[in-house]
């Protein structure tokens, strides 16, 4: 635990400047006594929450069991060495379809799983707010889509999103702050596919910069994304909410480990237990805010069980740990003349979403879209050695021709199942806590899901001339549901404010709070629901509702 | 030594302007010193974006020979012989012409055409078209100087003509400019300036040129264009150092950041502005 001690950087009144080397940003710092807030995670949820909070002029104290970086120069243009950036402690996962957990669904880092993301930032379409009553299927979310359409607009801003002049799919939406980055080949395949096909494409809506803000850099196209972006044009939490929430008076406590949440005899949580510099520690709070993605608020929610609340905290519906849903990442892959090195840039450069918008032609349930790719070299070789199947001389002949690999990756949507879920294994990790089990299963529509989509880019790569195309069956990617929001006590966890039904002083705020996933990633969707909550917040202890 | 080779054109320029000479001749040294300065501007923009594009088409070599000669024989302050100067100036708006239409051709074949993102990144239209402003201003400059007292054109016709390339030229180059400040989203509020006083300059330059009468604003309006274009260039050296590894990796971000040889073409325009400027004027001298 000395190496723990020697990593944390929040202390002494500073936390790092993560926009300049070496830099540090003057920190507040409360100590142990009782605070207004205290969010466990500082990712896509608790981030913003604890920009908006502490601007609000709550005291709030944010941590996260991940370090605090400063991307200048803690980066390397290294896949390996990167692998830093993500949730690798230990888990079990089970069901007949197990996910594989790591680097492509969580992160442990200050700024949470947005500091290694793909920056893809689309907006649901409107009627998936309504899936259940206006399509049929999953379930509706207790906020109406106009609303959320408000607070997309503030994420976008603060994340200076780089998008078309005007988008094709949905209801009109303002123009994206900053212009969209040129198309690099990867996502000219995916363009001149969709134009052989009739459909509509579009520059994709992405967090990073296509013009210098601040201290932060434009893009580079160096393509080092999904490994943590060095220059800081990748507008993560970590380089946007989190130097606005230390300069709003919040403080930061990095590689800090929440392990259970305390409650009173009164039911109402008190604060929590976290690991920090080696022992185990107590922030006392007013309140409680859970942001720690799909997988671990579960997970510190059950651990957080008491006499009173025998089956975990905030956990009287019984549903914290169920619904989990993943996102289907099915792709297909050809190869073709031009030297395309799709790595080249961030991996997704252009989207459709005509699967998200178009309803008849499907026999399943739900929406998807597609995005060119980019793949580095490790993660192309295990694709090829995964997906493929491909060992020894074969995948080395085929990672020679990676330079004219082409490929199309889906987001699409996975319905809620209540058997898909974490829970609890015995097993303990390096802090002994349990570790969490994670139970995964497909259902028929999630396979007849992947078959039209697969067919469907393949199709496309096809259109445009690709050979030897094949289908990535395996993938998946962002997690949601395990603590959904609704309309009642019985069938949710919280409600539209994030606010748990049991616990009236415990939030949840981060992916978990997704009633259904659509065919869009989430975070976009999961910051603009942490603005509404902070707003909602602010109003309610106006009206002394808290 | 470099220094010394630019300065002795400069000087000789400066010279001219100085000595008492016919309006023509005054005139004609403007044209000639807008010339030089938008030949220049296009040598070493077209040098830096066509490197960029690794001078994948031979033609890509055409704008940078072209605009050479042009800073040659305009920077050269009158000492080649006319049939020489015509050579050049001709040949800079036939390859400016040839690039525009390559330029559009170029675009109008990426996927989707002529939408938005292929006219902000691919090949810019407007870009070739500094090269045969350059060739025009040089030829007007080139007119002036045969021309006499009696000349066969009058000294009205070329001012008015003159004044109206300069106009044209500069709504041009504002359109270049608010395309690829729209492109950076205006991130910076300076990056308003080149859509906001040239585009006066242009109008109250077209309107003297109607009216056959220059205004008292219009000098004031073309010294602001020149400065503005001289200021742009310093922009965009700042817009340089914001790029990942600032100057001292000038090598990628010269060509990453914002083009430094490009709003000087503004300065060239502006230049020739203040030449059409005195044709109108002495209009009543015959
Ligand atoms: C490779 C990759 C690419 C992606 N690409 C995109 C994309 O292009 N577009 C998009 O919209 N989304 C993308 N996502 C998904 C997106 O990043 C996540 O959905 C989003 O960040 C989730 O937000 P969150 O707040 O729920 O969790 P996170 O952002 O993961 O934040 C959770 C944080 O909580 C901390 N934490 C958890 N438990 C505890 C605890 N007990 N104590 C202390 N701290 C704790 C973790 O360390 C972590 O930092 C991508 C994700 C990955 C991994
Ligand atoms: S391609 Fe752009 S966003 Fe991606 S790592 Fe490089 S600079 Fe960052």
């Amino acid at each position: 635990m000395a190496e723990d001690d020697a990593d944390i950087r929040c202390a002494g009144g500073r936390a790092p400047d993560p926009l300049v080397p070496g830099g540090w940003l003057e920190m507040r710092e409360y100590g142990e006594e009782p605070v207004d807030f205290v969010i466990v995670g500082t990712g896509a949820g608790g981030a913003p929450l604890a920009a908006r909070l502490a601007e609000a002029g709550f005291s709030v104290v944010a941590m996260d069991a991940g370090p605090f970086w400063r991307p200048l120069e803690d980066f390397a243009s290294d896949e390996s060495h990167q692998s830093k950036l993500f949730w690798t402690d230990d888990r079990i996962v089970d069901g007949d379809d197990p996910i594989v957990l790591g680097s492509n669904n969580s992160g442990k880092s200050v700024g949470g799983s947005t500091v290694h993301f793909a920056m893809v930032s689309l907006r649901f379409r409107p009627d998936h707010f309504r899936s259940r009553s206006l399509l049929g299927y999953g379930a509706d979310w207790p906020i109406d889509w106009r609303e959320m359409w408000d607070y997309y607009r503030e994420v976008e801003r603060v994340l200076h999103i780089s998008g078309p002049v005007s988008y094709p799919w949905g209801p009109k939406r303002p123009r994206y702050p900053l212009r969209a980055h040129p198309l690099n080949a990867a996502a000219d395949y995916l363009a001149r596919g969709a134009e052989a096909l009739g459909i509509d494409w579009a520059e994709t809506p992405i967090a990073t910069l296509s013009a210098p803000i601040g201290k932060a850099h434009p893009c580079v196209y160096r393509g080092f994304c999904v490994t943590g972006c060095s220059t800081n044009a990748k507008q993560s939490a970590l380089v946007t909410w989190i130097p606005r929430a230390l300069r709003a008076g919040a403080e930061v406590r990095d590689r800090a480990m929440v392990g259970r949440i305390e409650t009173g005899p009164n039911g109402l949580a008190t604060g929590v237990h976290y690991h920090r510099g080696g022992q185990w520690r107590f922030q006392r709070a007013r309140a409680v805010i859970v942001a720690g993605y799909a997988i671990e608020t579960p997970r510190l929610l059950l651990a957080s069980a008491t006499a009173d609340q025998p089956d975990g905290l905030a956990n009287s519906s019984g549903l914290v740990g169920r619904n989990l849903m993943i996102q289907l990442n099915q792709a297909a892959w050809g190869q073709v003349d031009d030297e395309v090195r799709s790595y080249k840039g961030p991996p997704s450069l252009a989207v459709s979403e005509h699967w998200n918008y178009r309803d008849e032609g499907k026999d399943y349930h739900g929406g998807w879209s597609y995005m060119s790719q980019g793949p580095l070299p490790v993660t192309w070789a295990k694709t090829l050695a995964g997906g493929r199947g491909l060992w020894g001389r074969e995948l080395l002949d085929e990672m020679e021709r990676a330079n004219h690999s082409v490929g199309l990756k889906m987001v699409g949507e996975a319905l809620p199942n209540a058997a898909n879920r974490v829970t609890l294994a015995d097993e303990t990790d390096q802090y002994g806590l349990r570790i969490p089990r994670v139970t995964h299963s497909y259902s028929d529509n999630e396979r007849a899901m992947m078959r039209h989509a697969t067919r469907f880019m393949e199709d496309s790569l096809k259109a445009t001339g690709a050979r030897e195309t094949w289908r990535e069956m395996g993938d998946t990617c962002h997690l949601g549901g395990t603590a959904r929001m609704g309309f009642d006590r019985t069938t949710s966890v919280v409600d539209a404010d994030c606010r748990s039904w049991d616990v009236p002083n415990l939030w949840i705020c981060d992916g978990s709070v997704f009633p259904t996933v659509g065919g869009v990633n989430p975070s976009l969707t999961i910051q603009a629901i942490a603005c509404r909550t902070a707003d909602r917040i602010v109003a309610m202890s106006r009206q002394g509702a808290l | 030594m470099r220094g010394r080779s630019l300065a002795l054109p400069l000087v000789r320029i400066l010279l001219r302007i100085a000595r008492p000479a016919s309006r023509e001749a005054r005139a004609a040294t403007f044209f000639t010193g807008g010339a030089a300065v938008l030949a220049g501007s296009v040598l070493a923009d077209s040098a830096t974006e066509h490197y960029r594009g690794s001078f994948r088409n031979p033609a890509m070599v055409l704008p940078l020979l072209s605009a050479s000669a042009s800073l040659i024989i305009n920077g050269g302050g009158g000492s080649f012989s006319r049939k020489t100067a015509d050579v050049v100036h001709v040949a800079a708006g036939a390859v400016g012409l040839g690039g525009l239409g390559f330029h559009a051709w170029n675009v109008g074949r990426q996927t989707g055409g002529y939408r938005l993102g292929n006219l902000l990144y691919k090949a810019p239209l407007g870009a070739p078209g500094a090269l045969v402003l350059t060739g025009l201003l040089g030829a007007i400059a080139g007119a002036l100087r045969e021309s006499r007292a009696g000349a066969v054109v009058p000294r009205l016709v070329t001012g008015r003509a003159a004044g109206a390339v300069v106009a044209f030229g500069l709504a041009g180059t504002v359109a270049e400019a608010g395309l690829l400040h729209f492109r950076g989203a205006f991130h910076n509020p300076a990056m308003w300036l080149p859509v906001s006083i040239p585009p006066l300059t242009a109008l109250s330059l077209a309107r003297d040129v109607a009216r056959a009468i220059p205004s008292p604003a219009t000098p004031y309006l073309l010294a602001m264009t020149a400065t503005l274009g001289l200021a742009g260039a310093a922009f965009h050296a700042w817009g340089v150092s914001r790029n990942m590894g600032g100057w001292r990796n000038w090598r990628q971000n010269l060509l990453a950041g914002p083009p430094i040889p490009a709003p000087p073409s503004f300065t060239g325009l502006a230049i020739a502005g203040f030449g059409a400027l005195l044709l109108l004027k002495g209009r009543t001298h015959g």
